[in-house]
């Protein structure tokens, strides 16, 4: 069975986008991935297309704007993680053997569509008393301090890390550096998140080019970067309650991937997590088994995630500074992991770094720990 | 407690009984014995589709909460929304009735019904919020 490579990676600029839609962004990431390929955009042979919120056909709208209308497509929607589970899906047709040249974009239009706090969807039960995604991971945020004494100025350290990495990020939605004060000093959300702790509401797209071995060889062997592996799984219906400042299904998502890439954790050099809120990249990171339960938040005192750190989380900025486009998000995290592996990413690229996480996880429903969740390991 | 008349805000998860007292309502599996909310089809836990509508307690203890200072146009803010644990073995949330500086983590909560929100030509409709069990007392 063939290995599957990222060849070549496009993002647009994360933040507002009065002027242009999900069809816009999406045409302009791919046209940026396969211009990075160096490959003749016919050479593609296949295309999967996560959003949330588009609309129909999404995908093939993006495809008619760059002249690739009539190629097999196929939308996929995950909520934050739709675009990692594109990726997911086009890596199964190479690895199959069905295609040898595929692309997977993410693309979402997001200030057209919502303002504020995103909830789940009407329909469920804790929709329909008031739920908010802040909220609950404001209520994960009150518990984990209850369970493990981390302090409001420990979490505000999150965002003041993501965000000062999001201004060496010319492509994030934030480019101003924040400090503890600033998060402090910021709107309440949900006690006790407030607005800085928050990911914001970005409009952004992100395309890969991905090869098979056969291919690679052919088209673009030097600046490959190898996906070795993308699992996904879906939260399980709790048979009683269980801790919410612990995550199964990450734990359980990451072991797949883990096992599958042929690593541990202790092998990642560096990671994108899904930090919607500065609470849930303490979660990701501790149930992806990168940092023990509890001790995170004084990792982070140490400088431990920093960009110069033992294990740098979030360089881009995070969803919590380089913006959360639903859709693009997991395909944008697998864009900055290429970039810091090739070695082009500017002022805050990391030295050395052979291996790369990405996580996502989005959706929220009643009585499942959470909704869908990816993690793909990139190696150079 | 005054008696409510109004029909439930959620039919089918929400109990209203002619007393004007009401509990949530979710499902027992007759195999393994787990409990879930909402009704359920199969039980999570051994796959058993033999699962009765059951009742639930209406005391529990409070396992987290938040104030939400932003939410959605058909909620007013502030409120408080928080998760209680019953003795069932369930996890439900819901908005709080009480005052924030009493409020802790582990405190017993009650279920009452209150007026929660209208119908699409503006009846009232009965939902519930969990109060303090002390504030219940007398």
């Amino acid at each position: 069975m063939t290995d599957v490579h990222v060849v070549g990676v496009g993002m647009t600029r994360f933040g507002k986008h009065p002027d242009a839609d999900s069809t816009d962004l999406g045409a302009q990431a791919l046209l940026e991935a396969v211009a990075d390929a160096g490959i003749d955009p016919r050479l593609i042979e296949a295309a999967y297309c996560g959003h949330v919120f588009q609309g129909m056909v999404t995908g093939q709208r993006v495809l008619a704007q760059v002249g690739l209308a009539g190629l097999p497509l196929t939308n996929v929607e995950n909520a934050c993680s739709s675009g990692a589970t594109a990726i997911r899906e086009a890596s199964f047709a190479v690895r199959a053997g069905e295609y040898d040249v595929v692309v997977a974009v993410g693309t979402e239009h997001l200030t057209s569509q919502f303002r504020g706090a995103l909830t789940p969807d009407p329909s469920d039960p804790e929709a329909a008393v008031g739920a908010t995604m802040p909220s609950v991971y404001a209520m994960r945020a009150r518990r984990y301090m209850h369970e493990f004494g981390m302090t409001r100025e420990q979490l505000a350290l999150i965002p003041v890390k993501n965000k000062n990495n999001a201004a060496l990020n010319p492509l994030a939605h934030f480019r101003t550096r924040i400090t503890v004060e600033d998060v402090l000093e910021s709107r309440p959300v949900a006690d006790p998140l407030r607005l800085h702790d928050c990911s914001p509401v970005t409009d952004g797209a992100a395309a890969v080019i991905l090869m098979s071995d056969k291919a690679k060889k052919r088209f673009c062997d030097t600046r490959a970067v190898r996906l070795a592996a993308s699992t996904l799984r879906s939260g399980s219906v709790d048979v009683e309650p269980t801790s919410m400042t612990f995550e199964p299904l990450t734990r359980l998502t990451a072991q797949d991937a883990y096992e599958r890439a042929g690593i541990g954790p202790e092998d990642v050099d560096f990671c994108e997590v899904h930090d919607c809120f500065s609470i849930a990249e303490v979660l990701r990171v501790e149930g992806l088994g990168l940092f023990g339960q509890g001790e995170y938040p004084a990792a982070v005192q140490r400088g431990e995630a920093d960009l110069g750190g033992r294990l740098p989380v979030n360089p881009s900025g995070g969803l919590l500074g380089k913006g959360h486009p639903l859709g693009g998000t997991g395909v944008a995290q697998v864009v900055e992991l290429v970039r810091q592996l090739r070695g082009e990413a500017g002022n805050r690229q990391i030295e050395g770094a052979k291996v790369g996480l990405a996580h996502c996880r989005g959706g929220k429903a009643v009585g499942i720990e959470g909704a869908a969740c990816t993690v793909q390991v990139l190696t150079r | 407690m005054p008696r409510i008349d109004a029909p439930s805000f959620r039919p089918g998860e929400l109990e209203v009984h002619e007393d004007g007292s009401g509990n949530l309502v979710g499902s027992r599996c007759s195999s393994c014995g787990a409990h879930f909310f909402p009704v359920r089809d199969a039980c999570s836990g051994c796959l058993s589709t033999d699962l009765e509508t059951i009742g639930f307690s209406t005391t529990g203890i409070l396992y987290t909460y938040s104030v939400v200072r932003q939410s959605t146009p058909e909620f007013e803010v502030p409120y408080i929304l928080g998760y209680v644990d019953f003795p069932e073995k369930v996890r439900i949330m819901g908005q709080i009735r009480a005052d924030l500086d009493y409020l802790s983590i582990g405190m017993p909560m009650v279920l009452e019904l209150e007026p929660f929100g209208e119908d699409d030509d503006g009846n009232p409709l009965t939902g519930y919020r969990f109060v303090p069990q002390e504030s219940t007392d007398d």
